[in-house]
């Protein structure tokens, strides 16, 4: 398979003297792969994150992803990276208050100008796939929390991103909205072919992932493979590797 | 932790947020300490009042400033207490009673309040002292300044008395809507989410048609007599044109703009940009819960910007017109040969130069048998001139020779009028209008004047508004040829002998003018370009002076509410703009989105405010301001310069509230 991002040796440090809050950490993604990274709080799940999406600059190392060094990006360079490549979801959905849902999920294809006929088209068919077709006329603060959500993710794949990052996606949201979402993103993982990094502590939720890296002080620890497992399994074996860790403590 | 030093603690940690805060709070109470101290003054008052006209006007305004004060200090303090529900939800949470809660709150207001009357009442005595100086320059006043005290113990304590009044309004304020608010009210108050917004087209429509119904109406003051102005009567049409205006606004800015606004956004083609579909949705999402202080602002700024257009129109047309009232620096009537002499030896007293002119004008009175004759012919006393009400004058045309006006105008130093005249012929004439309005109409009369037994016809070949005489010594003026003018000195004697006396030496000499006056005993007939100037200045710079207080007030408000409701609209939303920038968008247009949505709250008051100036201006001037001078656009400088000063604030508010949302959003990356 094809390496979309390229991890190498990335290290963060806030402040020095300080524990390094990403210790050399190397890894590979391919595309259309979908990858959880679990790991207790303070483990360095969201500062990878950050640094992977631009957000946030490595102290060392080196980010690669569709063949662009993002070390080597100004400030301006990455925000163009982060419009054409990164789709984000966030716990707290994030989405703007002000615009109506249509208007949501339209605003990653306007910053692409993209003519309205088709922003318009593209909106009408993802809110199809994700059950809020329905909904796309009100204001973020007229739907339920697993509807924000959803359209929080629709606003974030209707681009067409290279990765999706999605921190704590489920974090917010009552076990049959979380079910749902989670659902939701794997088919578009599976039919979309979006290649998905998902920050997350419950095992529930990275069971639907095919390959989990489980963090601990900034390193990569474990890392947990689906293959041919069905979901439950895969569940299993997570739960019970967490669990392990947890004792380890 | 007692409420002291929680309530010390928090505006040192908020501190950029109350610095703004404390500073437009020490502002006002330094111009309320400076008004006070100058409605205090006694010395001062007693040299620019003698009818205890100004004393009046100070109570009135007093009246007005303490209720703005009010009215502004009670506005900050809900803004800020809104802002800090959750924290004092929280305090709520831990278990302080609400009573514990608001002596906290009292407690920081008392602060506030405390800190901005030391630095009110310092930089107050400073304006004060300002004040007093421009003033005695201005007006050329002789005042013991040891007399003035910098403090005045007077105005100290009213000033504090007000304060304290103040923290209790505030206190009542603060308890009313604490003790209204539950518990989960509070703590959940700022995420509450705004209520839709409804769409309807006839209350925009009917806003947007009252706004227009209303200039039409105040632009209908131009078409003179005709007008409903007149033939209905001006109070009860400014009323009308008042509702309908502050009740076009009120819809205008509640219905018709967001409604414009989302009917905009069907184009797609315009919408469906990277600022566009951000700063729409916003501007509507917005003007949910700030339409009603939108409309406050944008009445609080029709009224700023009219009052200080009108009030800079007030002050520069009559010194325009000075040159109308008063063309001579000095002129007298001469009713005894004697005079003329005793006023010359009074002049050269004051003048050693040769370069004073003394031309005397005689006028003749001539009747008219013709059928229309102008207004000016028959008006029967000398209007503009107070101290002439009184004064019956006999109808007729007043005439002078050509020669005389022309030596009148080179004496006056007035080249532009010389070159705009044509010499007229013995059967010519031409007419001196007082008022501009229909001065171009009189070309082509002919009037019959009675000269002596016979009647010859004159025809008028032009008007002017250059008069060469003052109004209290001729009006209805016609400049005949050189000819005609003998004729009736041969069969007539003069009306009137004016002594018109210019020269660079003896302007602005208010002794000289004084000394005339006492000569002449006090006569009305006596008039001075220079000393007309001087009085005018010292019956109206008290007046500007104590509007300019309430003016300035306005200002510090409006720019502060502005200030405080987009730093609160944009920080709050401070998470929005997070978003957008972890989806591409750049600083620069983040930035940009910043600087869009809030020239567009700053903008709304302005333009709304300067297009309602506009049109009060033109009725002003229009309905309530003698037309004697020549239209033109010069006469609307100080206007012009009072809507660019205004501007200019608004640009300095804008200015800082740009920078301080652009810095709570980007950090670091804002500049």
């Amino acid at each position: 398979m094809q390496a979309l991002l390229k991890a190498n040796e990335v290290t963060k440090i806030y402040a020095k003297g300080q524990r390094p809050s990403l210790n050399k950490v190397s890894f590979n993604v391919s595309m259309s792969e979908f990858i959880a990274i679990m790991g207790a709080s303070g483990s360095g799940k969201t500062t990878l994150l950050n640094v992977l999406s631009t957000i946030d600059t490595p102290t060392s190392g080196s980010i690669v992803i569709n063949g662009v060094n993002l070390i080597q990006l100004s400030d301006t360079g990455a925000a163009d990276f982060r419009r054409d490549h990164l789709g984000f979801i966030f716990q707290e959905y994030f989405l703007l208050d002000s615009l109506t849902i249509r208007e949501n999920i339209s605003v990653p294809l306007t910053l692409q100008k993209l003519p309205p006929e088709k922003i318009e088209k593209m909106v009408e068919n993802l809110a199809q796939r994700f059950g809020i077709a329905s909904q796309l006329d009100k204001y973020p603060g007229e739907l339920s929390g697993g509807q924000r959500q959803r359209a929080s993710a629709a606003r974030a794949i209707v681009k067409q991103p290279s990765i999706l990052f999605a921190d704590e996606p489920t974090g917010a949201l009552d076990s049959s909205s979380a079910t749902e979402l989670l659902k939701t993103l794997k088919e578009a993982n599976e039919e979309l072919h979006t290649t998905i990094l998902m920050v997350t502590h419950d095992a529930y939720a990275a069971s639907f992932a095919n390959r989990i890296l489980i963090f601990k002080d900034g390193s990569i620890i474990r890392e947990l493979l689906k293959q041919d497992a069905d979901r439950r399994t895969f569940y299993e074996a997570i739960a019970r590797e967490t669990a392990r860790l947890d004792t380890e403590r | 932790m007692n409420n002291l030093s929680i309530a010390l603690k928090n505006p040192k940690n908020n501190f950029s947020f109350y610095a703004l805060y404390l500073l437009s709070v020490s502002f006002v109470i330094t111009v309320f300490f400076a008004f006070t101290s100058f409605s205090m003054n006694r010395v001062m008052l007693e040299k620019i009042s003698g009818d205890g006209r100004v004393e009046t006007m100070c109570s009135v305004i007093s009246v007005f400033l303490m209720a703005f004060v009010i009215f502004y200090m009670s506005y900050s303090n809900r803004f800020f207490l809104r802002r800090r529900m959750k924290e004092l939800g929280i305090y709520a949470l831990l278990g302080y009673r609400k009573t514990t809660v608001l002596s906290l709150l009292t407690t920081e207001n008392l602060l506030v309040c405390f800190i901005a009357f030391i630095a009110g009442i310092l930089l107050g005595g400073v304006f004060h002292k300002g004040i007093v100086f421009g003033i005695t320059r201005l007006l050329d006043l002789t005042v013991n300044n040891s007399e003035i005290p910098f403090f005045n113990i007077h105005a100290i304590a009213k000033t504090a008395c007000f304060i304290f009044a103040i923290v209790i309004v505030l206190l009542l304020s603060n308890s009313r809507f604490l003790f209204k608010t539950s518990l989960m009210g509070l703590v959940r108050f700022e995420k509450s989410a705004e209520r839709k917004m409804k769409f309807h087209a006839l209350p925009a429509i009917i806003g947007f048609g009252s706004i227009i119904m209303g200039y039409i109406l105040a632009l209908d003051i131009l078409r003179g007599a005709k007008s409903v102005w007149f033939t209905i009567g001006f109070s009860p049409v400014a009323m009308m044109t008042l509702v309908l205006i502050v009740l076009g606004t009120i819809l205008f800015i509640a219905s018709f703009l967001p409604f414009a606004v989302q009917r905009s956004k069907n184009n797609k083609r315009r919408f469906y940009t990277e600022i566009k579909i951000i700063t729409s949705p916003n501007f509507i999402y917005r003007m949910r819960s700030n339409s009603r202080t939108l409309i406050m602002l944008t009445l609080l700024s029709a009224a700023t910007l009219t009052v200080s257009s009108v009030m800079a129109l007030s002050l520069y047309y009559p010194i325009a017109a000075v040159s109308r009232m008063a063309p001579s620096e000095i002129e007298c009537r001469i009713e005894d040969e004697s005079e003329t002499d005793a006023v010359r030896q009074i002049v050269n007293k004051y003048s050693s130069q040769n370069n004073v002119t003394f031309l005397q004008t005689n006028i003749y009175k001539v009747t008219s048998a013709s059928g229309q004759l102008p207004a000016e012919y028959s008006v029967g006393n000398s209007k503009g001139d107070s101290d002439n009400e009184k004064i019956l004058r006999k109808a007729g045309f007043e005439c002078i020779s050509y020669s005389d006006y022309i030596s009148l105008l080179e004496a006056q130093g007035r080249k532009k009028a010389l070159k705009r005249m044509e010499k007229p012929g013995d059967k010519e004439c031409i007419l001196v209008k007082y008022q501009s309005d229909s001065y171009k109409k009189e070309t082509g009369n002919v009037y019959s004047l009675l000269i002596g037994n016979e009647e010859i016809p004159v025809t008028v070949t032009a008007a002017t508004l250059d008069n060469p005489i003052s109004f209290a010594n001729s009006v209805g003026t016609l400049i005949v040829s050189d000819n005609l003018y003998h004729t009736m000195e041969e069969r007539l004697s003069p009306e009137t002998k004016v002594l018109s006396i210019n020269g660079e030496s003896i302007k602005d000499n208010e002794a000289l003018f004084l000394e005339l006056s006492e000569y002449l005993n006090g006569s009305p007939y006596l008039q001075g370009n220079s000393h007309r100037i001087h009085e005018i200045f010292s019956l109206s710079s008290s007046t500007f002076l104590l509007i300019g207080f309430l003016v300035i007030l306005f200002f510090i408000a409006t720019g502060s509410i502005l200030y405080f409701n987009n730093i609160s609209a944009i920080t709050d939303a401070k998470d929005d703009y997070e978003i957008l920038r972890k989806m591409g968008y750049t600083d620069r247009t983040v930035k940009k989105i910043i600087k869009k949505q809030t020239i567009t709250f700053f903008s709304i008051p302005f333009l709304l405010g300067l297009t309602d100036c506009i049109f009060a201006t033109i009725v002003y001037k229009t309905a309530l301001m003698q037309n004697i001078l020549k239209e033109s656009l010069m006469l609307y400088i100080p206007t012009f310069i009072a809507i660019l000063l205004t501007f200019v604030i608004y640009m300095i508010y804008y200015c800082m509230t740009v920078h301080t949302c652009a810095h709570a959003v980007l950090g670091t990356n804002a500049s």
